[in-house]
């Protein structure tokens, strides 16, 4: 199937209408790598660490060729794969999740992401993990490569349901608790909160040699918002209700928004934390591919 | 201002229904809910303030649109104060500038009538004064300020064309008409009789029009012109020539005169005639010989008169070599040319030679260098003869083209390319276009047989000068760029018809060769307000130019680009110069029936002034008054109108913000 034909498909309005997590994640996975070129070398845990003398039975299709010619010794090029990286999502259920302008909500899209990368975790037989948190732990799976662990990971994304506000400290300080070994933790959420008490709080993580990767998944409308005249806002976290013109959104609150994913990405790139922003209405294979280019490329 | 319908007012009351669209509906909005507000401040300007913004236009316009609504139903009106009896007064003044104004002391004279007039007016009565010969032109609109009317009679000069009453009393009909107004034309003028129009009627004023007029200096004076002057525009060759002068006066006495040939300012010879009372006397200049080139002459009457312009007159001449005609025959047919070539040559005032050529040799020639071309019968020139003879019309050459039998092999006109078909079979001449330039003075051609001709379809555009007895085409003309084709549809000698043999084939030839070589359109002099062509087409070309008596160029470039014709408004000498190249002097004279000074009779006038209604001259300005209501209902519909325009195009505008907005 022709690459434009299958981001087609990943639309996220397309995924809105696959039922079955497994599916969307499937699809938005095979789609993902369908789109790449040199896709063994992607992923959390693909990358190179070093390599091994050919032993047989090992799979032919490691062996580093170019090495032989030069050498005349088969090498196997081994991955960081190989050593079991744990992931862990952090998926954030807060109210403010729940908005949408699109056919998915924010909520929805994010469901979605932590799907697919836990299938993707799943491919490369990675211990992954799920905490769906808003002002308290609403679920908890616990890292494992098991059997049947990407079947619970589904579901437990699947029956998230929304809270209502968002307390990273929390959970946070839960997690801390759960993790014992070291591996990559995603967290997937709206980031309304102050950028340095948010890095603050999330900080601890990288300190235990974790890597922290924070996707912040914005509705478009949040972005560039769309009032016909003045109106009543409504906070879907705290009740409180505001009267806002359509040139305020137009001008000041672009401005504002803008500053603040910007000092949010300082922030944490200052911190060492991957920062990656995404957009609902993105194809979701392409934001991915785009994310691991990136990570890659900053290996 | 007061209402006549003053109830409808409570209608007013709507304008509450936009208010309350506007201020009130827009506070209940909709809540909205958003993920965080943590973004937005509790500012008054980011909701109340703006809104009001926004909307105040349009709630403005919809206020008024209702308001108008109302006042227009109400009926408004004002007290306005009217004079009794209708219509305004407009005073004309008319002031004669034609030729016969020059004669002393009559312009002067009614300037200081029409300014007389203009101090009678009152302060605002409205006044307008137009200048008249044989067109009439309005110096200013209706003006009250008596200023611009004094500087208006102030620029009237007397000019050289004739005047017309018929053309006066046309254009006051008009201006009645246009204007609305009650005229009370003052015509100014010296009551040429010459001036009135052949019918009585075409004198007629327009409704609510009284007519005033004003005689300028003495009536019936006596005056004495140079009528007229037979003089040859051109001369050929070394034959003397000559000038035959006439001498006219109008109510005079008889008089002993001293006439004098002038040439370029210097005097060749001078007579003296006797004019009789009241009547006319010949003046002959013989064996006149004119130098080469291009001169201006002029025949002087001395001593002159109180209308010294006409006191002598204009013309011009020129003397060159005879110009050549180049004949084209085919190849071993020199006999071809023998015909055309004896009569074009035995007409001695054409001033043309012929010279006869094979076609073969044609390629080599610059056709420009003649006055135009023959192709005698010379049946396919080929394309490269074929283009450069289509330059040459193009560009305002003139060819004659006679079809014989080998044309008839090749099928096709040169240069125009029309098919065409042989017909062997005898007929007559069945029609002449004697109107026609190019036949001029050719008899009916009773009975020249043509037995060997073609018939052939003329394209649109084309002109059948002259016709065979079943209807086919015999002399065609047909316009190409700036130049002329004619096509002779049988031979020029005598292989396909008898014409050669007969003696109004002379006339024929010689006609159709001055036509061809564009000496008919140059007399030695012309009449002032004469037309002069001075291109054929608007096709790009080259510019035309006039140098006026006073040695400026006349036309603005534009003008020399694409006018057609020019008028020669002036007497005095103009050098033309057309489109395709020809340069012509012309001598301009002013009309001689202007010369005549005799006026038109009391009785005449009489009857005149009583076409006009006489009534609205007498009413005087100061007029009864009285103030009556006056409705403004229709210009508040109006403003409705305008309003609700404006709310749908606002509208309309907030509308698509709103959609882009959603």
């Amino acid at each position: 199937m022709p690459a434009e034909v299958q981001n087609r498909f990943l639309d996220p309005a397309v995924l809105a209408g696959i039922s079955g997590l497994d599916l969307v994640a499937k699809t938005v996975v095979d789609g993902f790598i369908a789109g790449l070129h040199r896709s063994p070398d992607f992923g959390f845990s693909q990358e190179f660490a070093e390599y091994r003398a050919y032993t047989p039975g090992d799979d032919l299709r490691h062996v580093d060729w170019n090495v032989f010619a030069r050498t005349e010794k088969a090498y196997l090029k081994r991955y960081r794969g190989e050593t079991n990286t744990a992931l862990m999502v952090l998926l954030d259920a807060s109210a403010s999740m729940g908005f949408g302008s699109g056919p998915l909500r924010k909520f929805d899209y994010s469901k979605y992401l932590a799907s697919a990368l836990v299938y993707l975790a799943h491919l490369q037989r990675d211990s992954a993990g799920l905490i769906v948190f808003h002002d308290d732990v609403a679920n908890f799976i616990r890292p494992s490569a098991r059997q049947g662990q990407l079947l619970r990971l589904l579901h437990g994304i699947d029956r998230a349901e929304l809270g209502r506000r968002t307390d990273f400290r929390r959970p946070f300080f839960e997690l801390q608790q759960f993790l014992k070994t070291r591996g990559i933790t995603v967290l997937i959420s709206d980031f309304f909160e102050q950028p340095g008490k948010l890095v603050e709080t999330i900080e601890p993580l990288r300190f235990r040699g974790n890597e922290v990767v924070l996707f912040h998944v914005l509705d478009p409308r949040e972005l560039d918002p769309k009032l016909g005249g003045p109106a009543l806002l409504i906070d879907m976290e705290t009740g409180e209700a505001i009267e806002a013109s359509a040139e305020y959104a137009r001008t000041e609150y672009r401005e504002r928004i803008g500053a603040h994913v910007e000092e949010l990405r300082g922030k944490a790139q200052a911190a060492g934390l991957d920062y990656f922003l995404l957009r609902a209405d993105r194809p979701l294979d392409g934001a991915l591919r785009e994310y691991f280019t990136i990570r890659q490329g900053r290996i | 201002m007061g209402f006549l319908s003053p109830w409808f007012l409570a209608a007013a009351g709507a304008v509450a229904l936009p208010l309350w669209l506007h201020l009130l509906r827009q506070y209940k909005r909709e809540p909205q809910p958003f993920s965080s507000v943590m973004f937005f401040e509790r500012r008054l300007q980011s909701s109340v303030k703006h809104r009001r913004l926004r909307y105040l236009a349009l709630l403005a316009l919809r206020i008024a649109l209702l308001a108008l609504l109302a006042v227009a139903f109400a009926n408004p009106f004002i007290w306005r104060t009217e004079t009794i009896g209708g219509h305004r007064k407009l005073t004309v003044i008319a002031i004669d500038r034609s030729f016969s104004m020059r004669y002393e002391g009559r312009m002067q004279q009614a300037k200081a009538e029409a300014n007389r007039i203009i101090d009678g007016l009152h302060g605002q009565d409205f006044g307008q004064v137009a200048a008249f010969d044989s067109h009439v032109e309005n110096l200013t609109q209706p003006e009250a300020d008596s200023g611009v009317l004094r500087a208006a009679v102030d620029s009237v000069q007397p000019g050289d064309l004739a005047s017309s009453f018929g053309e006066v009393a046309r254009a006051m009909r008009v201006l009645s008409q246009s204007s609305g107004m009650d005229l009370d034309v003052h015509l100014i003028s010296d009551m040429q009789q010459s001036s009135l129009p052949p019918a009585f009627r075409d004198l007629q004023m327009g409704p609510h029009t009284s007519l005033s007029l004003h005689q300028a200096g003495k009536s019936d004076a006596p005056n004495w012109a140079v009528e007229n002057v037979t003089a040859p525009a051109r001369v050929y060759g070394e034959k003397n020539t000559r000038v035959t002068a006439s001498l006219a006066g109008w109510r005079t006495l008889g008089a002993t005169k001293r006439v004098s040939l002038v040439l370029d300012g210097k005097t060749i010879a001078t007579q003296e005639v006797s004019i009789p009372a009241n009547g006319r006397a010949q003046v002959e200049f013989l064996s006149f010989g004119v130098p080469y080139g291009a001169h201006r002459g002029e025949v002087r009457m001395q001593p002159g008169d109180k209308l010294p312009n006409d006191d002598s007159f204009a013309f011009s001449v020129e003397r060159s070599d005879p110009r050549r005609v180049l004949l084209l025959y085919a190849g071993g047919r020199p006999q071809q040319a023998f015909f055309y070539k004896s009569a074009l040559e035995s007409a001695s005032d054409t001033g043309l030679t012929v010279d006869s050529e094979a076609i073969e040799l044609a390629s080599r020639e610059d056709f420009a260098r003649f006055a135009y071309v023959v192709l005698s019968d010379v049946g396919d020139p080929g394309d490269t003869l074929n283009r450069a003879l289509e330059d040459y019309v193009r560009r305002g050459g003139a060819v004659l083209v006679a079809l014989g039998q080998r044309s008839a092999s090749h099928g096709r006109v040169p240069i125009s390319g029309e098919r065409f078909t042989e017909q062997r079979q005898a007929e007559g001449v069945g029609f002449l276009d004697a109107q026609h330039a190019a036949l001029a003075g050719v008899a009916h051609l009773d009975n020249v047989q043509v037995f060997d001709w073609m018939r052939l379809q003329p394209k649109t555009g084309a002109r059948v000068l002259a016709k065979l007895a079943d209807g086919s085409p015999l002399l065609v003309e047909e316009s190409i760029g700036e130049g002329r084709l004619l096509i002779f549809t049988s031979s020029l000698d005598n292989s396909g018809n008898d014409f050669a043999l007969h003696a109004s084939f002379v006339p024929f030839v010689a006609q159709m060769g001055r036509y061809l070589a564009g000496g008919e359109e140059t007399p030695s002099s012309v009449t002032a307000g004469t037309p002069v062509a001075l291109r054929r087409t608007r096709e790009k070309g080259t510019a035309a130019d006039v140098i006026g008596p006073d040695g400026r160029h006349e036309l603005s470039i534009k003008e020399g680009a694409q006018a057609l014709t020019f008028e020669l408004a002036r007497a005095g000498y103009y050098e033309i110069q057309r489109a395709d190249g020809r340069r012509t002097p012309i001598a301009v004279n002013a009309d001689r029936r202007e010369s005549d000074l005799t006026t038109i009779p009391a009785e005449t006038l009489a009857l005149w002034r009583n076409t006009g209604d006489t009534t609205t001259g007498a009413q005087p300005s100061g007029a009864e008054r009285q103030s009556e209501p006056r409705s403004l209902w229709r210009y508040a519909l109006l403003l409705v109108l305008a309003a609700a325009l404006a709310e749908s195009m606002f509208g309309s505008r907030y509308l698509r913000q709103e959609r882009q907005a959603a």
